[in-house]
């Protein structure tokens, strides 16, 4: 088995002469000054080179990676959030929160009626401090119903 | 006399029972916003400002009102950042090194008193150096040019090194890759965009409360879920609450050294609170002696922390009263206020306006009192958070986490590259690289940079520019030293986490 | 006391962006970060509005800070193009930037522009021990080595305090603009404390921003750049009197979408005179170095546009733009 500092520091090789790539594309106004604008990127993508040498060089000793059934849940609990990120414009508050909180509240604690009352009761709680006491300005209903 | 008479006056215009109400209120909205991932204090004080109109409160009052909420904001930082190893705010960001594991101990109670005193400490001397010291101070802001300023951001990142348990080239990765999140964004110096791939969100740079609630927040849920909660400080059997007398007394040294050090840093414009809380904390590594090491729940690594960011906020209120430039977010906001009622900061406001100054600073000094009378008995409700199961404690981070970063610009972009962080965080923890770091190099990144290029713009070039003066040297000096030291002593003691000569008997 | 106090706490979103649209308060972005010119711009006159009971509610600032007021831009004609109670800060950065194509292809006729109800007159300033009494011996000075003096400005290379003394030179007869020196930095404190610390020679910006520090005396300004001087600055001479034809003068005023009725634009025009000719605007303006310059209504979109084609053809001759 490959240790998995080899493998940070291969990614961030990698990562650092592609970001060192892209520094080099970067355009070059007229108006310059000495350093210029792709100077300090391209020095920080070194260092990084560097530094990913030196991981790759040297691993620490491998830590403790979940099991199969964790990289599932760590994989759903994040396509909840995606999934919230894109619903909360489109759908308003209330909803998706209530929605993505009893998921994340499931993921944590597999009782479903618990995970129900958390996340409606999450969304309206928050959804008052936010709207009353903060007064941010939360749509709190999808847009397709109040138009 | 000139001084007491002068503080007389002020405080005959900040202290009356309407005046002390508005404290009490702005401390308390500042420490629940504070303690709110995403919410910070320049959200704090900006949200007030309306409502300063609405009461149709005059200046005093509206000082009053506003420097509470952000002495509350900057005490309320700290209650997140060791309860659930999320910082409140950036400044709080150092706290959760040895105050979330002091939670994990069952000691959050302590870690909260400590800090809330260290709180204090800072804040407190901060206003009497602001007080007696303000108008030399000013001068100091015109000794640092550009040269210098480079020279500063480079002590911080060359201290890093010690950040990491090991591996020290772990901690410079994770500076490289804050560093090179900052070059996202418009090029400040000809306006051309980097890193932005045709990306219109990604014009404006990402947002370091973006990174902080991703790798902090998101990730700590991601371990949760991860582990079964078996790392976590949530559920822990709580140490019954109690003044810890001995561990205040270990962490006075630590409390004055952080206030001075805070203090100098908020003065300079460029550095601001987080910088002052990164270097009270590293020079406590490795100058302070006492206890556990400092990362695993030693009381000093909250009280350095806690008293050096709040004498910075003290510290950045000397360029903004006396040269109109806001050190911080914060500062910033402060300063719109003042120019909204007419009053304008400058070398001259403390002769033009007296009532307005030594105001400003009474009411300093009753915010802070009054924050150290509610923050004590209040930690015993803040443990509580403690009690709440997990299971509701972080959907509800979460869903606060969401809100703060959509309020920024509402837009879906910032919640996914949210997402990311937090998927990062988790990945980053996993293989013991440490996230502090990278938060540090988003927040300095492009202040280091452009540091750099004026630098280089006023001397066409010409290198040795960087080592044209006393301040810079010395500079230089001290992060070759921060940098080389820990590994000199790692050689030296040959045993690198835990050095027993720092251990006492307990 | 607590019900005004939570109903106050209500309306003091500075979040709305959230909102598409909020029914009960009037909005102004500040396209920049606290403490700007914009800012001010939108404090100021929110207050205003206010107090002189023109709305009904406090005026909520955001704070929409990005690409030099691009993004707000943006915002605006994308999202928000019929939003009615919106207003938004705008000044000669924002002319200057559409001039120069800095928003992204954006144009000054996707918005309308309300009116400018101040101007911050443009100055040139050296530290009180500067060996420069004159504009005329900074201009030599400048002639005999390009590199011995260099400005601090609050705006980005190329930006409206960056041209100010390239404008300045060219009206001398210099012309190498490339040679010229110039840092940006964080607004004009900040390169005030930078000319003052002596790590730049001259500071270019706003009167406004350099008012405390010609009463303390720290700064010696070497000229106005506007047509006459400035009523309570009279000691300073113009660029103008001294030989060098520059007039730059940063106005401060607002934009609305574009897609709102043309009785709410006048409601707007009307609304601005009224803030422009309330006494406590005239004392905000003394006390903060602003010029009178009144320009509301129907005629002002022509002159943004002909101050628009002026900047693009200033910066071509100077060469800020090809």
């Amino acid at each position: 088995m490959i240790k998995s500092d080899r493998i940070l520091g291969l990614v961030t090789i990698l990562v650092a002469l592609a970001y060192i790539a892209s520094a080099f594309q970067i355009q070059a106004s007229f108006l310059t000054d000495p350093v210029g604008s792709k100077t300090f990127p391209i020095l920080i993508g070194a260092v990084a080179a560097l530094c990913g040498l030196v991981i790759f060089a040297r691993p620490d000793p491998d830590p403790e990676w979940p099991e199969m059934s964790g990289w599932l849940r760590l994989a759903l609990a994040t396509a909840v959030m995606i999934g919230y990120a894109y619903g909360l414009k489109p759908f308003g508050f209330v909803l998706t929160t209530a929605l993505a909180g009893a998921a994340l509240s499931w993921m944590i604690q597999p009782r479903i009626v618990a995970a129900i009352v958390t996340g409606v009761g999450l969304s309206a709680i928050l959804y008052a401090i936010f709207k009353f006491l903060l007064g941010l300005g939360l749509k709190p209903w999808p847009a397709a119903l109040t138009g | 006399m000139d001084l007491l008479s002068n503080l007389a006056l002020g405080f005959s215009v900040a202290l009356s029972p309407y005046t002390l109400m508005l404290a009490v209120i702005g401390c308390f909205a500042g420490t629940i916003v504070g303690a709110l991932p995403g919410l910070g204090p320049s959200n704090g004080v900006a949200i007030m400002i309306p409502l300063a109109f609405t009461l149709g409160l005059d200046a005093t009052a509206s000082l009053v009102l506003l420097t509470s909420v952000y002495y509350g904001a900057m005490y309320g930082g700290r209650i997140s950042s060791i309860l659930l190893n999320i910082p409140g705010d950036e400044p709080a960001l150092m706290t959760t090194l040895d105050g979330y594991p002091m939670a994990k101990q069952g000691r959050a109670g302590d870690a909260l008193v400590i800090s809330g005193v260290a709180s204090f400490v800072g804040a407190f001397f901060a206003t009497i150096g602001l007080m007696l010291l303000a108008p030399v101070l000013a001068r100091v802001a015109y000794l640092f040019g550009p040269a210098e300023y480079f020279a500063l951001y480079l002590l911080a990142f060359a201290t890093l090194g010690g950040m990491a348990s090991k591996n020290q080239a772990k901690a410079a990765l994770a500076s490289c890759l804050g560093l090179g999140i900052a070059m996202i964004g418009l090029d400040t110096t000809t306006g051309m965009p980097r890193f932005t791939f045709g990306n219109m969100h990604l014009m404006d740079g990402i947002d370091f409360l973006v990174a902080i609630v991703g790798l902090f927040a998101v990730a700590e849920v991601f371990f949760f879920i991860e582990s079964h909660g078996k790392s976590s400080a949530i559920g822990v059997k709580l140490d019954k609450i109690t003044i810890p007398l001995r561990d205040l007394k270990n962490s006075t040294v630590a409390m004055i050294r952080s206030t001075v050090i805070g203090f100098v840093a908020g003065v300079l414009p460029g550095a601001g609170a987080s910088l002052g809380s990164f270097l009270a904390y590293m020079s406590e590594k490795s100058l302070g002696r006492g206890g556990v090491p400092m990362g695993t729940g030693n009381p000093r690594g909250v009280a350095a922390p806690e008293a050096g960011n709040n004498a910075a906020a003290g510290g950045a209120l000397v360029p903004m009263l006396t040269l109109g430039v806001p050190g911080s977010g914060t500062t910033a906001v402060l300063l719109a206020l003042l120019m909204t009622l007419n009053i304008t900061p400058g070398p001259t406001l403390f002769t033009d306006r007296p009532d307005v100054v030594w105001g400003l600073i009474a009411s300093l000094l009753i915010a802070n009192v009054v924050l150290l009378i509610m923050n004590v008995p209040l930690v015993k409700v803040f443990v509580k958070v403690l009690m709440v199961p997990p299971w509701v404690l972080l959907p509800g981070v979460t869903m606060v986490s969401f809100v703060g970063i959509y309020s920024l610009t509402g837009s879906y972009f910032d919640l996914l590259l949210m997402v990311g962080f937090g998927v990062l965080g988790y990945v980053l923890r996993k293989l013991d690289v440490p996230t502090v770091p990278v938060i540090l190099g988003i927040l300095l990144g492009n202040s280091m940079e452009e540091a750099l290029r004026r630098a280089m713009v006023l001397s066409d070039g010409d290198w040795t520019y960087l080592f044209s003066s006393g301040i810079a040297i010395g500079l230089w000096v001290a992060a070759v030293a921060g940098f080389v030291a820990p590994i000199f002593l790692r050689q030296f003691l040959k045993k690198p986490a835990i050095a027993p000569a720092d251990k006492i008997v307990d | 006391m607590t019900i005004k106090l939570v109903r106050a706490l209500g309306t003091s979103a500075i979040i709305s962006v959230v909102a598409a649209t909020s029914a009960w308060a009037t909005e102004c972005i500040a396209p920049a970060n606290a403490g700007g010119g914009w800012d001010f711009t939108c404090r100021q006159i929110g207050k205003l509005l206010y107090d002189l009971d023109l709305v009904d509610s406090p005026v909520q600032v955001t704070n929409m800070a990005g690409a030099g007021g691009g993004l707000a831009f943006a915002h605006v004609v994308a999202e928000r193009n019929n939003d009615e109670d919106l207003i938004v800060a705008a000044s000669s950065a924002t002319t200057t930037r559409l001039a120069q194509n800095a928003f992204g292809g954006a144009t000054a006729d996707q918005v309308r522009f309300v009116g400018a109800i101040g101007a911050d007159p443009g100055v040139i300033v050296v530290a009180a021990d500067s060996p420069f009494q004159t504009l005329g011996d900074m201009v030599e000075a400048i002639k005999a080595d390009p590199g011995s003096v260099a400005f601090a400005g609050g705006s980005a290379a190329g930006g409206f305090d960056h041209m100010k003394p390239l404008q300045v030179l060219k009206a001398g007869g210099f012309t190498d603009i490339r040679k010229i020196k110039y840092i940006a930095v964080d607004g004009g404190a900040d390169a005030i404390t930078q000319t003052i610390g002596g790590f730049t020679q001259a500071m270019t910006g706003d009167m406004s921003e350099i008012v405390g520090f010609l009463k303390s005396g720290e700064v010696r300004a070497l000229a106005v750049l506007t047509e006459e001087r400035v009523p309570g600055f009279e000691q300073i001479p113009t660029a103008r009197e001294q030989g060098f034809d520059v007039v730059a003068v940063n106005w401060r005023g607002l934009y609305v979408p574009k897609g709102i009725s043309d009785e709410k634009f006048e409601e707007w025009g009307q609304k601005l005179q009224a803030v422009a000719d309330s006494a406590e605007w005239k004392e905000t303006m003394v006390a903060n170095g602003l010029a009178p310059f009144t320009k509301v209504g129907g005629d002002f979109q022509g002159w943004i546009d002909g101050v628009i084609a002026d900047t693009v053809e200033l910066s071509k001759e100077i060469g800020v733009i090809q």
